[in-house]
């Protein structure tokens, strides 16, 4: 639209209103983002300036939470304390200026590593399955299609503690409890109503004719679905397994239920570390920091098919 | 509303999705209104009542 | 569910060009897709049901396994629906799912409304607006106790800094009534971007010429918003308000690291409360009842729910 057109048109909102909208807009995006902004910051505050009040904005940064999130600390007696030899690396200095020694590793690397390993497995998993199910649900006549959809759709919508009791009886006698198989059984049981959802809607989009003309071409089904199909639904799949991947990331009952040791996700693990006093709110929040933002790029990356995940590709936009 | 009933009596599936969808929300109001008991035991028939029924007519035709 | 032109189209191609396809036949493509997930969501999700289902007429007990089981017929039910301190834990969640979703249709539906005046640079905006309800509710949840620390926390200080209450004179998780609106705020702030979103979708769909035929009929600015644009997104709002009220029906990670129920029984809501039932307390049998109930109310919702996508879909 041009700007003398545009001047005149009416739904063309006045200069103004613009105007305000946008101040209310940016105020709002900054109230919105300060618990997120805070969490970054305060992982890189010390014990000290975490706690202080008021809140410190400016700060000194410092490592200190990061450090405490890797590492399990002890403290030692101040005549010990004077008899260790100087500190060898930096984290070492970090930990002895708090009056402590590095006694091993913290399981923080391990927990991450779950998440990873979970979230990904169930991710494949997920697409694998769920690609599958969205092209025969869209290409061919499936008996009771829609009641299918349905149960698949409310599979999703099952009160996660409810489902737990079964689940948490059943893996006890399989011996899944605990293991990262039976967590990515699990996670593809609940994204897979997803994956099958947003996978039919971007299927649907693809003009069946491609196919069609690539059967006369003397190709079977199975080389149409995977010559012509899949790489038209290559960005499709893409946005489905981050959603995927983003719920089984952020998962918190079934892991807090069904897992301890072996296998528990991160978070379940973040809640729980504790410091002198309580929670050690640097290395939490430097935990939450390194988990969240994964996350927040993802989401930044998504932004043009965020609506139609949420929805369960209802609103296409 | 003579349109609703001429619909129910003639099995269509709008009518009586309305319907059960009545029950449900009811049933859900039920479940979680602070004042009657009574209200709050009887919710959960309610609500099965029209989940089932809920399923049931969605096959009727339209 | 509603016929797509492709789905048409589908109907209209020739069966012949189907036959003369090499390879399996589709009918068989067809259920060769379909079975694995089928085959999971049988065994993860409706075994465990029906064995739940069966669970909940028995007195069994997780942490017992070798006691004698015992047939109780529906007396789990009838004592679960009778039970006032569940009645109470319902009456709770009603609480926050009333003021959650009142507060994110109105913050939300302000907000898209806003957006949707395409001022320079509404997308970045949007994007960043949209970060919270992306993270895990749990972290997220565990972090706001360290923001509603009434010594040190940013909450009571911002507070104490634009109404001058002392910040140490109240505690938003502690006793005193105002946990329940602590974790009201904290899903508020995660999920308004969820409901905004949905109405800025809404609010995209109205065509321009409706509004420039409004205008041409004179109807002044206050009447087309309650004529057209209220209207007209509505379908949209409803998909939104049943989508959080499923999850806030169901909410149990970010308030059970919030406030995990307390102070005494204030934020304690029925997922938590069946969780501390079946995984504390290893009423099994009784909980199983309780899950059912939870359940059947979910499924319900969860069908008007699809009735309502479907709506929006047809637009």
């Amino acid at each position: 639209m041009s700007n003398l057109s545009s001047s005149w048109s009416v739904t063309e909102p006045s200069r103004l209103s613009k105007w305000v909208a946008g101040v209310v807009v940016v105020l709002y995006t900054f109230i919105t983002l300060l618990p997120l902004v805070w969490i970054i910051s305060t992982g890189f505050k010390s014990g000290q300036d975490s706690i202080s009040y008021p809140p410190k904005v400016v700060f000194e940064p410092s490592l200190e939470g990061y450090v405490n999130l890797f590492t399990t600390r002890t403290r030692v007696a101040a005549e010990e304390f004077q008899k260790l030899p100087p500190a060898e690396t930096w984290y070492d200095q970090i930990v002895r200026d708090q009056g402590m020694v590095i006694a091993g590793p913290s399981r923080f690397g391990e927990r991450f590593m779950n998440s990873v390993i979970i979230g990904f497995g169930s991710t494949a998993l997920s697409i694998l399955l769920g690609t599958l199910a969205a092209y025969a649900f869209s290409r061919f006549k499936v008996p009771l299609k829609d009641d299918l959809l349905f149960f698949i759709l409310s599979t999703r919508m099952m009160p996660p503690i409810a489902v737990a009791i079964p689940i948490y009886l059943m893996y006890r006698e399989l011996g899944l409890s605990d293991t990262h198989l039976g967590m990515i059984l699990l996670y593809t049981a609940v994204n897979i109503s997803l994956a099958v959802w947003l996978l039919k809607g971007f299927i649907d989009e693809i003009p069946r004719e491609y196919e069609e003309a690539a059967l006369i071409d003397g190709y079977t089904r199975f080389q149409a679905f995977r010559k012509v199909v899949l790489p038209q639904a290559a960005t499709g799949i893409a946005s489905t397994a981050i959603f995927c991947l983003i719920f089984a990331w952020n998962e918190y009952a079934f892991a807090v239920l069904l897992t301890s040791g072996n296998a528990q996700t991160a978070p379940p693990f973040i809640p729980t570390i504790i410091g002198v006093g309580g929670q050690d709110w640097p290395a939490v929040a430097a935990g939450a920091t390194l988990f969240l933002l994964p996350v927040m790029i993802f989401t930044i990356l998504l932004r043009k098919h965020l609506l139609r995940g949420i929805t369960f590709g209802a609103v296409r936009k | 509303m003579t349109g609703f009933l001429t619909g129910l009596l003639r099995l269509r599936r709008g009518p009586w999705e309305m319907l059960a969808t009545i029950l449900i929300a009811l049933g859900v109001v039920m479940l979680m209104q602070p004042f009657f008991l009574w209200a709050y035991t009887w919710s959960f028939l309610v609500t099965l009542v029209g989940t089932v029924m809920f399923i049931v007519v969605s096959h009727f035709p339209e | 569910m509603t016929q797509t032109p492709i789905d048409r189209l589908a109907r209209a191609t020739p069966p012949t060009l189907s036959r003369k396809v090499r390879g399996l036949s589709d009918r068989a493509i067809a259920w060769i897709f379909v079975a694995p997930t089928i085959f999971l969501l049988l065994a993860i999700n409706i075994f465990p049901l029906i064995w739940t289902v069966r669970l909940s007429f028995t007195n069994f007990a997780a942490n017992k396994p070798n006691a004698e089981v015992k047939w109780v017929g529906l007396r789990n039910y009838e004592r679960v629906l009778t039970d006032e301190g569940i009645w109470a834990s319902m009456t709770t969640t009603a609480h926050f799912l009333i003021w959650t979703l009142f507060f994110q249709v109105v913050i939300g539906f302000t907000l898209a409304w806003l957006i949707n005046r395409k001022f320079r640079g509404n997308d970045l905006l949007t994007t960043l607006i949209v970060l919270p309800m992306m993270l895990s509710p749990a972290v997220v949840g565990n972090f706001w106790t360290f923001l509603y620390q009434p010594q040190i926390g940013l909450v009571n200080y911002v507070v104490e800094l634009f109404t001058g209450t002392p910040a140490s004179s109240f505690s938003m998780l502690g006793p005193g009534g105002l946990a329940p609106w602590a974790i009201v705020i904290v899903d508020t702030w995660m999920w308004t971007p969820f409901v905004m979103l949905i109405c800025l979708a809404g609010l995209r769909s109205i065509p321009d010429y409706i509004y420039e035929a409004a205008e041409i009929d004179r109807a002044s600015k206050w009447r087309q918003f309650w004529t057209i644009t209220v209207p007209m997104v509505l379908p949209f709002l409803m998909l939104a308000v049943l989508f959080r009220g499923i999850e806030n029906f169901k909410m149990f990670d970010m308030v059970a690291l919030l406030t995990g129920g307390g102070p005494g029984n204030e934020t304690l809501l029925t997922s938590i409360d069946l969780k501390r039932e079946a995984f504390e307390k290893w009423r099994t049998g009784y909980s199983s009842a309780y899950a059912i109930i939870l359940f059947v109310t979910v499924f319900g919702l969860a069908s008007i729910y699809v009735k309502a996508l479907n709506k929006v879909k047809e637009r």
